[in-house]
């Protein structure tokens, strides 16, 4: 037998573990701050993904990677969602999100966010439309204040006080989970970095469309609320960095985050629809077999 | 470094094949030898019979006259040649004491490019890095540089930082001979080690000189000439102290060995008794492995201790972390790994002629979370490669 006899010891199953763990705040402060619906809505998701995976598996779950899908499914749900929306989106995200294409490692999209985008159109009056869109819909993000509305103190959006997915609730649980990972190198640092100043450069940039300067003033030419409120965070360091949906090469990575960056702000400056990260997510992951034939290593 | 590199280093995935150096403080020690040699002969044709006696250091093999590569092979023991075929010659008897600080440096003065290459073919020299080619040849070569390559060729080892450390003096002169022999003007020893696999050549010309070989290039192609820090050694050896290449050092680490160090071993010394006098618990090593453990071999039965045997090795489970194979999750960890720039994963499913440029230093399999053999699929698609030619 011929080496190499050595293995470094991160393992996929580790990996998966770490990132578990790195979603344990956000998920505990989200239940803390939205209480019962909360858990049920995270429990729904983690739960009908297990239980999805197990049934098309007909084994037990080899890796944790079904609880980590529902896990930022549910994260990606409001915090005001019916009972039932978690457990839809935790089945949607394992069902068809990952074993429709073949199972780990061969689905093209984030299967989170594929399930986030499924459940607009199969259910759009319980998720996010801005009220000056829809008449009759809930605000649900700081990014969608009503007209004459006023502006999303950074304050409240630091510490979740404002309504909007489970995954907002708190960005400095989510900042500590996703530079915890890239401390430990789970993730690849170079996405969030990445998309993170994409996200930021352009919402200096752009001067943003005639009716969000009428309608939502205050999504102009201010980063940092670009950067806490919505779903930028768990975006830049939970979904982007899934391996299996981003480009394999170094460069391509950076290439994926630039993307889904522009699509991120360009989406909430230009288009009615206040969160568009988890819908960036999805157009960059859609980039991703191109961007893998341009560059392959 | 460039920024790229950089940042990949501060925030990228970890790619890195930890050096493990435990025993780089051990000094070299000398074994007690075992009862016989069994002398590898290299092509080289037996020039003793059964039942000669011969001393240390005599010749035993050699190449044909017409043969393109000509080695001699030396007798490390004195004693009784109780067997001879065409691949090994077995020695019965002991090896001299060492003679200590014989060799007078007199570096290259005096001596003809040519007189020190026949020295070193005569003495049987060939490289000790792991290739053993024979060393005259290199020396015939025209070029600028020679560098003296003291990154080891492996994790675990620290055979050539000791040799280095504890016979510094012969090293150089081994180099000065060299430079003299191929009419360079520059030389160094390089020991900078920053990661592995650092120690081969092409990374130790582009990180040291600035010069980079295209795939299939040989070092003399941009005017280099690399020696191992041991060949450097026996090339001094050869010239000043007269005495052929009968031994070197090896590593013997692992956590499965009772006593590991750094130790002189006659070539041709078989691994049995390594593992008797180093104390290698067999029970608790997961593995043992001739070599390195990126590129040796699992232990074979009547393995003996060649010019190309770095190391020996006795690994625990621990150490070895083995686990089973699980799907690829496109994690791109083997591709920054790769140090020749593959994109590992995906030529192992869609092999191209790009794999030919893989050394199988197993730097990808390494790092593969999802431990999947990639070296083994990557010989495969090099052996494809080659017959589709």
């Amino acid at each position: 037998m011929r080496g190499p006899f050595l293995r470094s010891p991160q393992s996929t199953s580790h990996l998966m573990a770490q990132v578990v763990v790195a979603l344990l705040p956000i998920a505990t402060i989200a239940i803390w701050r939205h209480g019962a619906p909360a858990a049920v809505t995270l429990g729904g998701a983690v739960t009908a993904a297990l239980a999805v995976e197990i049934a098309v598996r007909r084994a037990a779950p080899r890796d944790l990677s079904a609880v980590i899908t529902g896990m930022l499914a549910a994260l990606l749900l409001p915090a005001d969602a019916p009972p039932w929306l978690g457990a839809a989106a935790g089945a949607l995200a394992i069902g068809v999100g990952k074993h429709a294409f073949g199972g780990l490692g061969k689905n093209p999209f984030n299967p989170a966010a594929l399930s986030r985008g499924l459940l607009m159109v199969l259910v759009p009056a319980t998720l996010f439309a801005p009220a000056w869109a829809w008449d009759g819909v809930t605000m649900a993000s700081p990014l969608a204040r009503e007209s004459g509305g006023t502006a999303p103190l950074l304050s409240a959006v630091w510490s979740g006080d404002v309504p909007g997915a489970l995954g907002t609730s708190a960005p400095w649980a989510v900042l500590l989970g996703g530079l915890a990972l890239v401390a430990l190198r789970t993730i690849d640092g170079r996405v969030p970095l990445v998309y993170l100043a994409t996200v930021t450069v352009g919402s200096i940039v752009l001067p943003g469309s005639d009716r969000i300067v009428a309608h939502a003033p205050w999504l102009v030419a201010d980063p940092l609320l670009h950067l806490l409120a919505g779903g930028t965070l768990l975006t830049a360091f939970f979904l982007l960095t899934d391996p299996v949906t981003a480009p394999f090469a170094p460069l391509g990575r950076v290439a994926f985050a630039a993307i889904a960056g522009v699509v991120t702000i360009a989406a909430r400056l230009y288009t009615p629809y206040p969160d568009a990260a988890a819908l960036a997510v999805l157009v960059a992951n859609a980039f991703t077999p191109a961007i893998d034939r341009w560059r392959s290593t | 470094m460039s920024l790229r590199a950089r940042l990949a280093q501060w925030i990228g995935v970890p790619t890195l094949v930890p050096a493990r150096k435990r025993t780089a403080d051990r000094a070299i020690e000398r074994l007690s030898p075992s009862a016989w040699v069994s002398v590898p002969l290299a092509g080289a044709a037996p020039t003793v019979q059964v039942g000669d006696v011969v001393a240390a250091g005599a010749l035993i093999a050699r190449s044909q006259a017409g043969a393109r590569w000509q080695r001699r092979v030396h007798s490390p023991y004195q004693g009784a040649v109780v067997s001879v075929d065409e691949r090994a010659i077995v020695v019965e008897g002991a090896p001299l004491p060492a003679a200590a600080g014989s060799a007078q440096h007199t570096g290259a003065a005096g001596l003809a490019p040519s007189d020190i290459i026949v020295t070193v073919r005569e003495a049987g020299v060939t490289g000790l890095g792991g290739a053993m080619f024979p060393t005259y040849a290199k020396l015939g070569t025209s070029v600028d540089t020679v560098l003296v390559n003291g990154c080891e060729s492996e994790p675990y080892f620290t055979c050539d930082h000791r040799v280095l450390a504890e016979h510094g003096d012969e090293v150089r002169c081994g180099l000065a001979l060299a430079k003299r022999a191929v009419n360079a003007d520059h030389g160094a020893i390089v020991d900078r080690e920053a990661y592995y696999p650092a120690g081969y050549e092409r990374f130790l010309i582009r990180d040291e000189l600035d010069r980079v070989l295209a795939p299939h290039a040989l070092p003399r192609d941009v005017g280099v000439l690399v020696m191992n820090v041991q060949s450097a050694r026996a090339l001094c050896v050869a010239v000043c102290g007269e005495t052929p290449m009968i031994e070197r050092v090896i590593t013997v680490a692992g956590d499965a060995v009772g006593r590991p160090g750094n130790y002189v071993v006659a070539i041709g010394t078989p691994v049995a008794h390594l593992l008797r006098v180093c104390e290698i618990d067999q029970a608790r090593a997961a593995t043992i492995i001739t070599g390195g453990p990126m590129m040796g071999r699992a232990l074979e039965a009547g393995a003996v201790v060649t010019a190309g045997t770095g190391g020996l090795l006795a690994l625990t489970a621990d150490e070895v972390a083995a686990r089973e194979e699980v799907p690829c999750i496109r994690c791109g960890r083997c591709l920054e790994a790769c140090p020749v720039g593959l994109p590992v994963a995906k030529i192992v499913e869609r092999p191209g002629p790009e794999v030919l440029r893989c050394m199988e230093c197993g730097a990808c399999q390494y790092v593969c979370p999802s431990a999947i053999p990639l070296v083994e699929r990557l010989r495969l698609a090099k052996r494809r490669e080659v017959e589709w030619d």
